[in-house]
């Protein structure tokens, strides 16, 4: 019945699971985009969708919440939640910002304390969660209001950090190898994180732990220091999205990052793992991540939209009523062969969407 | 079975291409970006780039956050880049983090102009400026003279004692008033913190200290409808005048009561209306760098202070046309 216990060798099967459904709609939305969003203007220059400049933008502005994506993926495949990430994000750019201007450290020093107290941040949701067996959903609710708190009590609100140097910047807004710099370090956080998920007995454990807490207990699996871990990553993954932001938009602020944690959560269950828990996986939540950034950054492009001026706003609709129809979607192709079986019709080849 | 949405959709793509490559536009289109696009002050600027838009035969593109927020400015600033718009304006909500996007902009051939925030000067080439520091400051001390016939005491309510506009609004002030109204005399000069109540409570206090006091000038927007309330619970209305910056629809109700004289602000459709008149100048090549005045169809000759756009001196708002004014 879930897309995982499907046997891999089984071709029609595979070519249906979620995450390829996904890929399908990825790559429709991309040339849709790219066909419609792409023109050339009075002075004869390409512009829009099609452009490399605009693809460049659109792996620029998904770094950030594709990070917190990452990050969240484990957490849900153990049943839990972290809505604290966005908040955390904006808290590690102030401190971040804080340590460089204020403190006067240098660069990689205060971007590796801000990685730690990230981290430990985490530790203050694992110990919520893992030692007092605080709901996640609760705790995290708690610790989103308390780091934008500190944000804005550090800063007063009415602090911003700006210029940074060149060679910061460059993280944030240069290439490096062909590719925006902050690229790389998504795709190193991106492989490490779906090795821990796919490749690990750590991995394996999340989604014991996700299915069953009581039974991975039971199965002698460390439930509370496993639990621990993936909060103790998101926020160490949070701190370094906050330090992209602050590289991309060269200046660190309180607000930085509000929202985030609502667009990597939708990602991630766009991408096909449960809320619930038990099942999921990084690669899907990839794929989550690039469909609602194609799909918010190729809006922009579109004419209709453009003479709206309304591409926000429109995005969000949209990546509201996908991810509805992911949901209704995979719902429905579970019911049909069930609905199938039950008339007692033969094998039936799957149902066109 | 995969091949069919995915061809359905690779076929109403291709039918897009006809119509995306019709939509390419022939107009010169300038995007302008707002602090945030709900504001009312914003909305009103809005209606002046409108019709500055529509007398000039340009298409206008006016998009921002729905609240102020840097990052999302600097996306849409990045999303205009690529639909290679031809000139921005931008009202600033952070001058740091939103020139990295206008610099990036200005690489690939499109214009720049800022107007009511500034970005740093070498990420525009002009700034509409609303105001100048003298021009607010001379419009305030001559509208207090005229009211008080050029002699009797005043007062000054500000937002803090330390913030640099406010000081150098109150020295301009004083320096207007020692060299043009010496009749006058200025009793006291009192921080409200930008608090409405504070404001009130100093009005109050200066007023019992002060028997002999006729007006209080109040230079930060909370500080306008503060002095007027306690003037008016005073029952002081028309024996202590009450002038100040600030926003219509905040002092409405005490001009209308005739407890505020003069609310003085900038009209933000004309600031709406220069700037698109400036970016369409600027995009044409017709307003260039060096220049000192700039012609403007509505507003008449409009001087240039090095690469500052003047709008001209603040507006005066009365009980006679506060009500055409909505922000």
């Amino acid at each position: 019945m879930k897309p995982a216990d499907v046997p891999a060798r089984d071709w029609k099967a595979l070519l249906l699971r979620h995450e390829m459904i996904l890929l399908y709609v990825l790559i429709a939305e991309w040339l849709f985009f790219y066909f419609a969003g792409t023109s050339v203007n009075r002075r004869g220059v390409v512009i829009g969708f099609g452009t490399l400049d605009r693809q460049f933008d659109v792996l620029r502005h998904s770094c950030e919440i594709g990070l917190l994506a990452l990050a969240l993926t484990p957490v849900i495949i153990t049943g839990g939640i972290d809505l604290s990430v966005g908040s955390l994000l904006g808290l590690c750019a102030i401190l971040f910002g804080k340590l460089w201007h204020d403190a006067g450290l240098p660069i990689p020093v205060a971007a590796g304390l801000t990685l730690v107290i990230g981290t430990l941040a985490g530790g203050l949701n694992a110990v919520l969660v893992t030692a007092l067996r605080l709901p996640p959903l609760i705790v995290t609710l708690g610790t989103y209001s308390l780091f934008r708190g500190l944000a804005e009590a550090i800063t007063r609100g009415a602090v911003t950090y700006t210029d940074f140097p060149a060679g910061f910047l460059f993280l944030g807004q240069e290439r490096w190898l062909g590719l925006p710099t902050q690229a790389w370090l998504f795709a190193l956080v991106a492989l490490a994180v779906w090795l821990l998920v796919h490749r690990t007995t750590f991995g394996r454990s999340y989604r014991a732990i996700g299915y069953s807490p009581e039974g991975a207990r039971h199965a002698g699996l460390p439930v509370a220091s496993r639990l621990a871990g993936v909060y103790l990553l998101a926020g160490g993954i949070a701190a370094l999205a906050g330090i992209i932001y602050t590289a991309r938009l060269g200046q660190a602020k309180a607000d930085a990052g509000t929202g985030y944690e609502l667009f990597a959560i939708t990602a991630v269950v766009l991408g096909g793992t449960s809320i619930f828990g038990g099942t999921g996986s990084v690669h899907g939540t990839l794929l989550g991540v690039a469909a609602i950034a194609v799909l918010k950054n190729g809006l922009a492009c579109l004419p209709v939209v453009m003479e709206l001026n309304a591409a926000e706003e429109i995005a969000g609709l949209l990546t509201g009523a996908l991810l509805l129809l992911a949901l209704t979607g995979g719902v429905a192709f579970r019911m049909v062969p069930r609905l199938r079986r039950s008339r007692g019709a033969p094998s039936p080849t799957p149902p066109s969407s | 079975m995969k091949n069919s949405p995915l061809f359905r959709l690779l076929a109403a793509a291709a039918l897009l291409i006809a119509s995306a490559l019709n939509a390419a536009e022939s107009q010169l289109i300038v995007a302008m970006l707002p602090k945030s696009k709900g504001n009312a002050y914003f909305v009103s600027c809005k209606a002046g780039a409108d019709r500055a838009a529509r007398d000039l035969g340009v298409k206008l593109l006016f998009d921002g956050p729905t609240d102020s927020n840097a990052a999302k400015q600097n996306e849409i600033v990045e999303n205009w880049i690529t639909l290679g718009v031809d000139v921005i304006a931008v009202a600033a909500e952070n001058r740091e983090g939103i020139s990295t996007a206008l610099r990036k902009a200005r690489k690939q051939g499109i214009q720049v102009v800022t107007y009511d925030a500034d970005a740093q000067p070498d990420a525009r080439s002009f700034f509409v400026n609303q105001a100048t520091p003298q021009g607010i400051a001379h419009t305030l001390m001559d509208d207090a003279a005229r009211l008080l016939n050029g002699e009797g005491e005043f007062a000054i309510i500000l937002a803090t004692l330390t913030a640099a506009n406010q000081r150098e609004w109150q020295q301009l002030i004083e320096k207007r008033w020692k060299e043009k109204y010496p009749k006058m005399k200025l009793v006291a000069v009192r921080p409200c913190d930008d608090l409405k109540d504070k404001a009130q409570s100093e009005a109050t206090a200066l007023m019992s200290a002060h028997p002999n006091l006729k007006l209080i000038m109040a230079i930060c927007s909370p500080a306008v409808p503060g002095a007027a309330e306690a003037v008016k619970q005073a029952g002081k209305t028309g024996k202590v005048k009450v002038i100040g910056l600030g926003l219509p629809s905040e002092n409405r109700r005490y001009v209308k009561e005739g407890v505020t004289d003069t609310v003085v602000l900038w009209k933000t459709e004309d600031l709406g209306y220069l700037t698109i008149e400036a970016a369409v100048a600027v995009a044409k090549g017709t307003l260039k760098p060096g220049a000192k005045t700039f012609p403007s169809r509505q507003l008449g000759a409009i001087e240039i202070q090095g690469d500052n756009i003047l709008l001209g001196k603040p507006f005066a708002f009365t009980k006679e046309n506060i009500d055409q004014f909505n922000f």
